[in-house]
């Protein structure tokens, strides 16, 4: 018997007859897993979600939860009768009703179907709404409309919880706080939940595993860790854009040489033959910084990101990489200046193609 | 979620029920017809077009002046009473045309009022040769356009409003003078709503039926009135109305198309800037108020007063007319009417909601046209139909005929105004759907609710205030409107306007003032309720 709490099946993604995803198999294998859907916009992840939820049909393929069929080309169980709460993009909040009421608004399916109780008090306090219960939706900011939207789906303790940027309108000073808190909140009432962002850093945090889609096909579903350090493909590298491709030679079993930063060592994700060339993929935490080295790059562009630096450097053939360095360091570089790297280079992993 | 349900039946059938006389109208085309229309063609058909693009030229730029000019002041510049005459200016809209040229001839007729007020301040003379005459086509001209000015007044102020001091602030920029900012920028910006509303008045000025009945100017429209009633030849009647309506739906389209364009000019479109009025003072400021004092009287001020003053004068008039029973007679159609139109048009909004259909969204679309169809047109159509419907379809059944059930009956009524007035009732309730984003329902759904449970608990909620606006609108127009009630109401079924028109009719213009003024003030009354939305200063 199948086990799966999810299954999403060989399924085309389509909106108004138009195919957005193709042929699209998922699988979350336990309850309160969190899934997060990473892609460009337009490319249909919206889509998945309204037909997760049932406001899509689907000619293709399957969606079972609970080992139930809720989408196939024969079946469609209605949104109502599903189970799972949306939580919009564009919030789509009762105007005619309060804050208070339109948060108690799904409420009402758990007193029916006997479900575990979440009680809205509490979310109402952690994603701190608290003052705006009596007003209206239109009195209320987009930050703090968003929180509420996401109070309502979380209130009704769906059997799958869908959220469609749900902090995409959140102050940035704010929104850290809030992934926390509504990571917390999903982990303790062990909500299996889908997120649909376009911020690889939010879903990094919030997935237990992260799917990237690019050219209408799921191109890789797996840990943030392993997306992040373990991309599958070009295509997905230039998506997340936390890296460069520098054309490079394999030397030998765990090393391979660029002709500007010269012997690289470490251990090949992927097997390649010796002598073979390839694209090494180079992260800014890749390289170290050392001012004794002989190892000499322009800087070109200086980025301070609070907690560090983001270094720019052109290489001699006049390829761009970047470097990480801790905010305090003691020499600070200025545009023009040289910046040396610590040879030899160790990735720890090497992912080449 | 395209599905043919309960919804999408019922919607289609509606749709169906207001299309009728519109396909009536054009089917009817081709049946043959008496000899009158070869006598009409060779003696008077061409004096029916001349005279109804006379009088609708008249109409558009009388209202185009009034409308425009108003609306600018009110607009933009700030002057005693200027608050009062921004809702006030919308009141003349209360005095149907045709009261207004029963007041018009009142007053300025031979030994008339004015010839009395003359007579009270400079004693007995003769003053009726000095007096002008305000009857035929010019009576019929200003009658016409200070009761329906309004078209343009709402729609144009609406854009000013609307309109983005930056602006403003660009022509002040580029150097512009206050006149060249408003031929500039202003007009141009809010042309599509000026062409919204001269449309609009041109529609009616095609359908209007009491006041060129009223002044004996024969338009297209009476040319169908006469046809069908002193020549018995419905078929023609159904002709005629069939050239009318292609021109009346050219300018239906030219409504729409108007209309859309002026989304691109709303604040919607970002970059909204309230702006301050400009404060007159000294001259300026009291031609401003001149002049909107000025349209104000005469078309709310000088109407009523004739009708009071007559009312006052002949009190025995007021007397014998049996109010009691008029107003009854009023409020019956009026709520049962209202309650149809809304309740139907609820459904047909939903059942296009939900099913999500180009082909009964262009099917709506059709329908709405109802509100083109002048209501003699209408009720010449709906006779023709139920006749033809009666002939055939319940002969053919040998079931009782349907006649009675249907014409010169309260229901026969309701139907009528339901096809004429089904756009006023779909569009209010239409444009407040609007703005309940999609996703409203779907967060409904996603919640547990079904169809019918989103339906009551979310969008009833939600609209009411627009159902209250839509019943006073369609309210204020079944209680103005008169061909519909007059050719197709029950044996001694009389409402204020009908009393009003066969009073006036039988030349009896005092006994007229009486149901005019309860007519007026009642309207009055409406319009007072909805001003706020009519004038509304916010996006919702």
């Amino acid at each position: 018997m199948n086990k799966n709490y999810l299954e999403i099946n060989n399924v085309d993604f389509q909106v108004g007859g138009k195919v957005k995803v193709k042929n699209l198999s998922l699988k979350i294998q336990n309850k309160g897993q969190i899934i997060c859907l990473l892609g460009p916009s337009g490319i249909g992840k919206t889509t998945i979600l309204r037909s997760i939820a049932g406001l899509e049909k689907i000619d293709k393929g399957s969606i079972k939860l609970k080992n139930t069929i809720l989408s196939s080309k024969s079946e469609h169980v209605e949104p109502e009768n599903r189970n799972i709460s949306l939580s919009f993009q564009e919030n789509a909040l009762f105007p005619h009703y309060t804050v208070k009421k339109n948060i108690y608004f799904g409420t009402d399916r758990n007193k029916l179907n006997g479900k575990k109780k979440i009680e809205p008090k509490k979310i109402i306090k952690i994603l701190n709404i608290e003052k705006i219960l009596d007003k209206y939706p239109h009195q209320i900011s987009a930050g703090e409309a968003q929180r509420v939207s996401l109070t309502r789906a979380l209130v009704s303790n769906p059997d799958l919880l869908l959220l469609d940027e749900p902090l995409s309108n959140i102050d940035e000073n704010f929104k850290e706080e809030i992934q926390v808190k509504l990571k917390q909140i999903l982990k303790q009432f062990k909500i299996t939940t889908i997120v649909v962002t376009h911020d690889s850093y939010e879903a990094f945090y919030l997935g237990d595993k992260c799917g990237i889609i690019l050219d209408q096909k799921l191109k890789q579903f797996d840990d943030p860790y392993n997306v992040y350090h373990y991309p599958n493909s070009i295509k997905v590298v230039n998506f997340l854009n936390r890296g460069v491709l520098l054309p490079a030679k394999v030397t030998g079993q765990y090393t391979l040489e660029n002709k500007d930063l010269g012997l690289i060592k470490g251990n090949f994700v992927n097997e390649h033959a010796v002598g073979s060339i390839v694209k090494l993929l180079l992260q800014p935490e890749d390289l170290e910084h050392d001012d004794k080295s002989n190892l000499q790059l322009d800087v070109i562009d200086k980025k301070f990101k609070g907690t560090n630096f983001i270094y720019t450097l052109k290489t001699k053939s006049g390829k761009y990489v970047s470097v990480f360095v801790h905010s305090h360091h003691v020499h600070q570089h200025q545009i023009n200046d040289k910046f040396g790297i610590k040879k030899p280079i160790h990735i720890k992993h090497l992912v080449c193609f | 979620m395209k599905t043919f349900n309960v919804w999408y039946i019922t919607s289609f059938i509606i749709s169906l029920i207001v299309i009728i006389p519109v396909l009536t109208v054009f089917s009817s085309y081709f049946d043959n017809t008496s000899d009158y229309f070869k006598l009409l063609k060779n003696t008077f058909l061409f004096e029916y077009i001349s005279n109804s693009i006379i009088l609708l030229i008249g109409v558009l730029f009388l209202t185009l002046i009034i409308g425009v000019s108003s609306a600018y002041i009110v607009s933009f510049y700030s002057f005693p009473f200027s608050n009062f005459f921004k809702w006030s200016l919308i009141l003349g809209f209360a005095v149907p045309p045709y009261i207004y040229a029963y007041s018009l001839t009142a007053f300025f007729e031979n030994y008339g009022t004015a010839y009395t007020i003359l007579k009270f301040f400079l004693g007995e003379g003769n003053y009726n040769m000095h007096i002008p005459k305000f009857d035929g086509m010019l009576g019929a001209i200003l009658s016409i356009s200070f009761s329906i000015y309004a078209y343009v007044y709402i729609l144009t102020r609406a854009s000013f409003y609307f309109q983005s001091n930056n602006l403003l602030e660009l022509g002040k920029n580029l150097g512009f003078s206050k006149i060249k900012t408003l031929f500039k920028i202003i007009l141009p910006s809010a042309r599509p709503a000026i062409v919204a509303g001269l449309s609009l008045v041109a529609m009616e000025t095609l359908s209007d039926f009491g006041a060129v009945d009223f002044f004996s100017i024969n338009t297209l429209t009476t040319a169908i009135y006469n046809s069908w009633l002193s020549f018995d030849d419905l078929a023609f009647s159904n002709q005629l109305s069939f050239y009318l309506l292609i021109f009346i739906f050219t300018l239906f389209i030219i409504e729409n198309f108007s209309r859309r364009n002026a989304k691109y000019h709303s604040p919607m479109q970002g970059g909204f800037k309230l702006k301050e009025k400009i404060k007159l003072r000294g001259m300026s400021s009291f031609s401003a108020f001149f002049i909107c004092f000025i349209i104000f009287f005469f078309s709310f001020v000088f109407p009523v007063c004739q009708m009071l003053y007559w009312t006052i004068l002949y009190p025995k008039n007021f007397f014998d007319l049996d109010i009691q029973n008029l107003f009854i007679n009023t409020i019956i159609l009026v709520s049962i009417s209202s309650l149809v139109l809304i309740i139907f048009s609820f459904i047909s909004n939903y059942g296009n909601r939900i099913s999500k259909s180009k082909f009964l969204s262009i099917l709506t679309t059709i329908s709405i046209s109802g509100y083109a169809l002048p209501g003699v047109i209408l009720a010449v159509a709906y006779i023709t139909f139920i006749a033809w419907f009666d002939n055939t379809i319940i002969n053919y059944l040998e079931i009782k005929s349907i006649k009675k059930l249907f014409i010169g009956s309260i229901l026969g009524l309701v139907l009528a105004y339901f096809v004429r007035f089904y756009s006023l009732s779909c569009n209010g309730i239409k444009s407040s759907y609007e703005k309940l984003n999609r996703s409203i329902d779907e967060s409904a759904y996603l919640a547990g609710y079904s169809k019918l449970k989103t339906f009551i608990h979310i969008h009833i909620p939600y609209l009411k205030s627009s159902i209250f606006f839509v019943f006073i609108l369609i309210s204020l127009e079944i209680i103005r409107e008169l061909p519909i009630t007059l050719i197709l109401r029950p044996f001694n079924f009389e409402t204020f306007a009908t009393t009003a028109y066969i009073y006036a009719s039988q030349d009896l213009l005092e006994a007229a003032a009486v149901p005019s003024l309860f007519l007026v003030i009642i309207a009055s009354l409406f319009i007072l309720f909805i001003s706020r939305y009519i004038l509304k200063e916010k996006y919702e």
